[in-house]
C-alpha cells in the first residue's frame, strides 16, 4: 500500500502574545488512497492545522509534509497554488457558495478556472452533482437548498475537478445527524470509486463508523490507529 | 466560463446600486458643470462666432469683447485698402447705464451699436434682417428676451441710458453677455448714447474678405507693427478663443472647474470603492474557498475588476442619460450650457477611471481571501 499523504515529524506552533502553543508535535502518519481517513479528536488538538500543512494551506515549523511523493517544501507559493488546483479537492464546514450562481455553476466554476472549456465543464459538473444525488436540483441557488444539499454541492464543486486528493474539514458539523451521514457516505463512496485519497478532520464521533480508519489526534500527537470493519460502508 | 462578476452583481444588484449611483452623480456632476462653464464661457464669444466676417480689428491686447475700447479710423481705412478686403463694417461697443422703472433701479449694461442693413455682418445668426431695420428708428434698441425681466420692461417699454431715452423695438435671442445686459442699438443711436465721449470711433471692425482669401494672410498684411501700434487684428476663431480663454483662466473658474473636478473624482471614488470592497467582504469565504481550490490571486482580482468595470459603465449611462436631461432642461430656460465630443469624452474617462480605481482599492480586501479562515 502506497501513501498519497505522508507526514514525517510534523511539529507547529503558534504565538499569540506572550503565549507560544505548539499544535502538532513531532506527528507522523502515512494516508493511502481509495479509503476514507478520519482524523478525530477534540476541539483545538491540532486536526485542522494538520490537514492544512498536508494540503498546501500552510507551512510547518519542522518535518516535512509529502503529497503525491511531492515535498510540499519544496513548491513556490504559485506552484503549491497549481499543485492544489489540479490535485486538491476541499470541503468546509461551511459550505461557502455564492449566492448567485446554481449548484451547476458553483460546480462548473473551478472547472473553467483549470481551463476546461463549457461543454465539457458542464458534463463533469453534472455528472458531480449526479454523483452527489442532486442531479435534479442543478439550476437551484444556495437560498433554494437545504443545508444538507448544500454540503452536497460543496462536494461535488471539489469532486468534479477529479482530485485524487479530498480534504474535509469538519463537513458534518454545521448538518443534522441525518444529513451529516448523507454527506459521510458520500465522500466515503467517493474514495471507493475513484481511487481518490480522502481526508476528514472532525471532532464528531458519530463519523467513526463510517470510516475505512480512524486517526485519534488529541494535544498535537497520534494516539491510536484503527482499521474499521469494511462491512459498515455501504 | 461561469460569469461570476456579472452574474453576482445581478443578483446581488441591491449591493452594487449604491456604487452606481455614486458614480452616475460623479459623471452628472462633471458634465454638468463642464456643460455649464463652457456653455458661460462660450457666450462671451457667441457674438464673434455668430457674426459673418473673417477678421476682426480692436484696441490692441483686448482680451473680450466686453472689454473694447474705441480705435481710430485709420484702422479702418487700412483695412479698405487691402485687395482682399471686400467689406469693413464698424461695430460699436460701450458701456451704458440703464434706468428703466423706478423698481428695478440701474443696471449696467453694453451696448452694441450695429449696422442695419440687412446683410450686415454683425449678429448675423442672431437677428433676423426685419429686426435688424426695427434699429431704424431713433433709439431704438433690441434686447434678448431672457433679459427682459431683469429689465422690467416689455417691448415698447421705454428707459434711459446714459442720460437718453431709448425704447425697446424688439427681442432676439442668443444675444446675452456675461456680466451685464446686451442691448443693440444702430450705429448711429450707439453714438449719441455715447454722448462724444469717443469722438465718433467706433470699438471694432469686422472684416469680410473676399472669397478663397487667406484670412490669415491679410491678419499679418493688416496687422500694425512696432510699439506703438494703435489697433490689432485677429482672425475671428482665434479672437473669440481669447475670448473663451480669458474667462476661464483671468476670473479663476477654470481653476475652479479643476478643483471642482478633483473633488467629483476623490469622493466618487472613495464611495464606489468602499461598496465594492464591501461586496468583496461580503463574498470573502467563497473567494478563500475558490482560493483554497487553487485559483490564483491574480484570476480573483479580475471578477472584483470586471464588476467595477460593470458599476463604472451603468453609472456612465445612468449619469449621462441624466446629463442630456439637465442640459434639455438649461436649453428651455435659456440656460447657456454647451457640451461638445472631446468634453464629453474625457468625462467618460475619468468616471471610468473612478470605477476601475475604485476596483483596484477594493481588491485589497481580496487578501482576506485566507484558506486558513474556512479551517476555523
Ligand atoms: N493561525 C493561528 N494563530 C494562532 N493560533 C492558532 C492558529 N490556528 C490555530 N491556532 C490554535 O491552534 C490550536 C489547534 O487549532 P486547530 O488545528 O484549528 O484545532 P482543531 O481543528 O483540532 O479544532 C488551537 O488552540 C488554535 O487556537
Ligand atoms: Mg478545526
Amino acid at each position: 500500500m502506497d501513501a498519497t499523504l505522508v507526514a514525517d515529524a510534523l511539529s507547529k506552533s503558534f504565538t499569540t502574545g506572550a503565549v507560544r502553543t505548539d499544535v502538532l508535535r513531532d506527528l507522523s502518519i502515512e494516508i493511502a488512497a481509495g479509503e476514507l481517513t478520519l482524523v478525530s479528536g477534540p476541539s483545538g488538538c491540532g486536526k485542522s492545522t494538520l490537514l492544512a500543512i498536508l494540503s498546501g494551506l500552510l507551512r510547518p515549523d519542522g518535518g516535512r509534509a509529502f503529497a503525491l511523493g511531492q515535498d510540499l517544501a519544496r513548491l513556490e507559493p504559485a506552484e503549491l497554488e497549481r499543485f492544489r488546483l489540479q490535485h486538491t479537492g476541499f470541503v468546509f464546514q461551511g459550505f461557502n457558495l455564492f449566492p448567485a450562481l446554481s449548484a451547476l455553476e458553483q460546480v462548473m466554476l473551478p472547472l473553467g478556472y483549470l481551463g476546461l472549456g463549457d461543454a465539457l465543464a458542464r458534463r463533469r459538473a453534472g455528472d458531480a452533482l449526479a454523483e452527489v444525488g442532486l442531479g435534479s436540483r442543478m439550476q437551484l441557488r444556495p437560498a433554494e437548498l437545504s443545508g444538507g444539499e448544500k454540503q452536497r454541492v460543496a462536494i461535488a464543486r471539489a469532486l468534479a475537478k477529479e482530485p485524487q486528493l479530498l480534504f474535509a474539514d469538519e463537513p458534518t458539523s454545521a448538518l443534522d445527524a441525518a444529513n451529516g451521514q448523507i454527506v459521510i457516505d458520500t465522500l466515503h463512496r467517493i474514495a471507493r470509486t475513484h481511487g481518490a485519497t480522502v481526508l476528514c478532520v472532525s471532532h464528531d464521533p458519530r463519523l467513526v463508523g463510517h470510516a475505512d480508519r480512524v486517526l485519534a489526534m488529541e494535544d498535537g500527537r497520534i494516539l491510536a490507529d484503527r482499521r474499521v470493519a469494511a462491512s459498515r460502508s455501504p | 466560463m461561469v460569469p461570476l462578476a456579472r452574474k453576482t452583481l445581478v443578483h446581488e444588484w441591491r449591493r452594487f446600486l449604491p456604487s452606481a449611483l455614486a458614480v452616475a452623480f460623479s459623471g452628472l456632476l462633471l458634465l454638468v458643470q463642464a456643460a455649464l462653464v463652457f456653455g458661460i464661457f462660450n457666450s462671451s464669444a457667441v457674438y464673434i462666432r455668430k457674426s459673418g466676417g473673417e477678421l476682426w480689428l480692436g484696441y490692441p491686447g483686448t482680451q473680450s469683447i466686453e472689454l473694447g475700447r474705441p480705435i481710430p479710423q485709420q484702422a479702418e481705412i487700412a483695412a479698405l485698402m487691402d485687395p482682399a478686403v471686400e467689406r469693413v463694417e464698424p461695430f460699436n461697443w460701450i458701456d451704458g447705464d440703464w434706468r428703466g422703472p423706478a423698481d428695478k433701479g440701474g443696471v449696467s449694461v453694453f451696448v452694441s451699436g450695429i449696422d442695419t442693413r440687412s446683410d450686415a455682418l454683425m449678429f448675423a445668426d442672431a437677428l433676423t434682417p426685419a429686426l435688424r431695420a426695427l434699429l431704424d428708428e431713433p433709439d431704438g434698441v433690441i434686447v434678448d428676451r431672457a433679459d427682459l425681466p431683469k429689465l422690467g420692461l416689455d417691448v415698447g417699454g421705454q428707459a434711459v441710458v446714459n442720460g437718453h431715452r431709448v425704447r425697446i423695438v424688439g427681442v432676439g435671442s442668443g444675444l446675452r453677455a456675461l456680466g451685464g445686459v446686451n442691448i443693440v442699438t444702430s450705429l448711429a443711436t450707439s453714438r449719441r448714447l455715447d454722448n462724444g465721449d469717443s469722438d465718433g470711433r467706433v470699438a471694432y471692425y469686422v472684416v469680410k474678405l473676399r472669397d478663397g482669401s487667406d484670412a490669415a494672410a491679410v491678419r499679418q498684411r493688416l496687422q500694425p507693427r512696432g510699439q506703438a501700434r494703435r489697433f490689432e487684428v485677429w482672425t475671428r476663431d482665434a479672437f473669440a478663443r481669447r475670448a473663451v480663454a480669458y474667462w476661464m483662466f483671468e476670473t479663476g473658474a477654470g481653476l475652479g472647474v479643476v478643483l471642482l473636478a478633483i473633488v467629483v473624482f476623490v469622493v466618487g471614488a472613495l464611495i464606489t470603492s468602499q461598496t465594492l470592497m464591501g461586496a468583496v467582504a461580503g463574498s470573502i469565504r467563497e473567494y478563500a474557498t475558490l482560493h483554497a481550490l487553487g485559483v490564483g490571486f491574480a484570476r480573483l482580482r479580475r471578477v472584483v475588476l470586471e464588476q467595477a468595470a460593470w458599476v463604472g459603465a451603468f453609472g456612465l449611462v445612468v449619469g449621462g442619460v441624466a446629463t442630456a436631461l439637465v442640459v434639455l432642461l438649461a436649453h428651455r430656460r435659456d440656460v447657456p450650457v454647451q457640451l461638445d465630443l472631446v468634453t464629453v469624452a474625457i468625462c467618460a474617462t475619468l468616471v471610468m477611471g473612478i470605477a476601475l480605481l475604485s476596483g483596484l482599492a477594493a481588491v485589497r480586501a481580496l487578501r482576506h481571501a485566507d484558506p486558513a479562515l474556512l479551517l476555523r
